[in-house]
């Protein structure tokens, strides 16, 4: 069973001072085992401008096992999978350590996306492309946090799709379920 | 059935006047019955036992220091916090003795404090002995503080057992005292603003009584706790030539090296008795320079490693998967020195009903250890042991039968854990050591066929050994 008087305290503390760190967390649903989390990108970073979204579910030994967390928002790093989100960080897996707090982990993610790690990496196609062309690969992870991670670009694609001919709400319900993936969301809008 | 969202809310209630110092790193809550481990680091008994490593060395939650024996509860924490903080400490009483109820697994019970002065007087309000459930309360007068009269009042109560009193009977609130308490009814008024008086001081006001060192009955100054769960002051404790440490008041040797201070309850003590801890820093030095021995080399003594006592390293750990390692029993911890997972003999206790049972390691049955279960068993010296047969399939199997049979074990194993299917993420860790073990497991099982059904109790193993789970 999680410890859910922790979560508790640990929601209190971590949005008391959301000013400073940028970093907030908040219940998805109605249950305190699953939540979401929100990091701003690092300054001096290919994603410096992005809000990136945490999917993050406590397992039932939390505190003593580690949150398992995962991008909702999608990124273009070494160690994040461009496709599912999953993140290759040792502290949410052998290294947790049941002092650590949500706040913490998702601090320890901040750090990973100002410190790639392309020798231990999780999606192989972008480490490739850190190791062997940096540059190509700074332009392909500012493109993806202006597109999928930016509130700003967010606004416009909502436009753009609202000026399709969709309505707002819809647009906006299926541009976060797809991640703000602009095309598949015109696919879905367009199906269904 | 979890507390709702109020009821969480109406606890933390009184959490913000609860020190830094004093809350626990695990649950964030005010520490409850608190254990130090050898680096200084605080901890509640729970919290402390459920981040231990069933299978492998453990960790300092904070530093990440390496540990293999569970340490006893700190009693002189334990009742100094349940002094500071009575109303906060009763309510972690009462949560953790619900979670308790509901694993069937307890922790130990105090009945008074033992390792120092006699300013603890001890009010045991009847249980029914049948229910280990029922919480034995205690509560404690200081000779200072002129109060022969409650003290009197209260070896009446005594006297006149069996006292019925409702579970939630707290001494320090005299409103509940005197409410629904048939023998507070019979109090005269008087008495009972005299009872009053005296509780609230000495409740709120700490004395050095208290917070004293186990040998020189001084304040503590720069406070190490052993593992046996006695507080020294770090200079009051001698190096023997053979570098093992013996605790003085219980003779329990420390496992592991000199400890570190308790920087928490150091940093406490200066705050709040700063004359009295000036004058025993001022003591020490003058001993030290007495001695032509600088104040520094104490700490030096905390890197001195210790009498390795069957502390196995990580690596060597794993070893026992070839079968040619030092011989693990994951899960099982000694009752008596605390060492878990145990290394090497392991012995049980054949009459012990509790779910978690009663083991000892090799060293501490051939010692005829006689302290009481980390647990709250109600083990005695007649009780006979069986040495268990270690065998490695056996370990295997068990292991196996716990982590398919309620899928607790997971934390307790992590290193073989079988995560749940169609999570990426764990998969992408154990899906090798998964399949490894699967394949093991399968093996074991062809062979368990062919050869003797001495292995027949392999379940019956499993189900009394599973450790206690959240």
């Amino acid at each position: 069973m999680v410890d859910l008087g922790r979560v508790q305290k640990e929601l209190q503390e971590c949005n008391k001072n959301m000013d400073v760190s940028g970093i907030n967390v908040k219940p998805k649903g109605d249950s305190l085992t699953h939540l979401i989390g929100t990091i701003p990108g690092p300054m001096g970073t290919p994603y410096e401008g992005g809000i990136f979204q945490i999917d993050i579910v406590l397992p039932d030994g939390y505190p003593f096992e580690p949150p398992r967390m995962q991008f909702a928002t999608k990124v273009w790093h070494p160690n994040i999978s461009s496709q599912s989100g999953a993140i290759c960080l040792d502290i949410l897996k052998d290294q947790w350590s049941p002092a650590l707090t949500l706040k913490t982990a998702l601090l320890s993610v901040q750090a990973l996306l100002s410190a790639p790690q392309p020798d231990d990496p999780q999606d192989a196609v972008v480490a490739q492309q850190y190791l062997k062309d940096y540059q190509t690969y700074v332009g392909t992870a500012r493109y993806w946090t202006e597109n999928f991670a930016s509130s700003r670009g967010l606004e416009e694609k909502v436009q753009k799709l609202v000026e399709m001919g969709f309505p707002e709400a819809s647009v906006r319900s299926t541009l976060a379920a797809f991640g703000g993936d602009e095309n598949l969301a015109l696919e879905k809008l367009c199906c269904g | 059935m979890p507390p709702s969202m109020e009821d969480q809310f109406l606890d933390g209630a009184d959490s913000d006047e609860i020190s830094r110092s004093f809350t626990c790193c695990v649950c964030l809550d005010l520490l409850y019955k608190p254990i130090v481990l050898a680096c200084g680091h605080i901890s509640c008994f729970w919290c402390v036992h459920y981040s231990m490593d069933g299978a492998h060395e453990s960790h300092c939650p904070i530093c990440r220091n390496p540990y293999s024996h569970f340490p006893t509860i700190c009693q002189m924490l334990h009742f100094m916090l349940l002094k500071m903080y009575p109303v906060a400490y009763k309510r972690r009483e009462k949560q953790t003795l619900e979670r308790e109820e509901e694993t069937r697994c307890f922790s130990p019970r105090f009945d008074a404090y033992g390792g120092g002065s006699h300013t603890y007087k001890k009010l045991k309000i009847e249980a029914d002995p049948a229910d280990p459930s029922i919480t034995v309360f205690e509560f404690k007068l200081c000779p200072d503080s002129s109060s022969n009269r409650v003290k009197k009042h209260f070896a009446d109560l005594m006297q006149r057992q069996p006292v019925s009193l409702p579970q939630d009977f707290v001494i320090p609130i005299s409103k509940q005292t005197s409410g629904g308490n048939p023998q507070g009814a019979t109090l005269a008024d008087e008495e009972n603003v005299v009872l009053k008086n005296n509780l609230d001081q000495t409740c709120e006001q700490l004395s050095i009584a208290d917070v004293q060192c186990t040998a020189c009955k001084q304040l503590l100054f720069r406070p190490v706790v052993l593992n046996c769960g006695h507080v020294y002051c770090e200079t009051c404790f001698n190096i023997p030539v053979d570098e093992r440490f013996r605790c003085k008041v219980c003779q329990v040797l420390h496992p592991s090296g000199f400890p570190k201070v308790c920087l928490e309850l150091d940093n406490f003590l200066e705050e709040q008795f700063p004359e009295e801890y000036a004058l025993r820093r001022e003591a020490v030095q003058l001993k030290a320079v007495h001695l032509h021995d600088a104040p520094s080399t104490w700490s030096k003594n905390s890197g001195i490693q210790g009498f390795k006592w069957s502390s196995v390293p990580k690596e060597e750990y794993s070893t026992w998967l070839r079968d040619n390692g030092p011989k693990i029993h994951p899960c099982a911890g000694c009752d008596s020195c605390g060492m878990y997972p145990i290394v090497g003999d392991r012995y049980r206790c054949k009459d012990c009903k509790e779910k978690i049972g009663f083991d000892l390691c090799g060293d501490c049955y051939n010692t005829n250890s006689k302290l009481p279960g980390r647990f709250n068993q109600q083990h005695t010296p007649e009780h006979k042991f069986e040495l268990v047969n270690w065998k490695l399939k056996q370990e295997m199997m068990r292991l196996m039968v716990e982590q398919l049979g309620d899928g607790f074990a997971a934390p307790y194993f992590s290193g073989i854990s079988l995560e749940q299917p169609g999570d990426p993420t764990a998969a992408f860790v154990s899906l090798d050591d998964a399949e490894e073990t699967a394949e093991n497991a399968a093996a074991i099982v062809l062979d368990d066929d062919a050869e003797e059904t001495a292995e027949n109790d392999v379940n019956g193993l499993a189900a009394s050994d599973a450790a206690p789970e959240l």
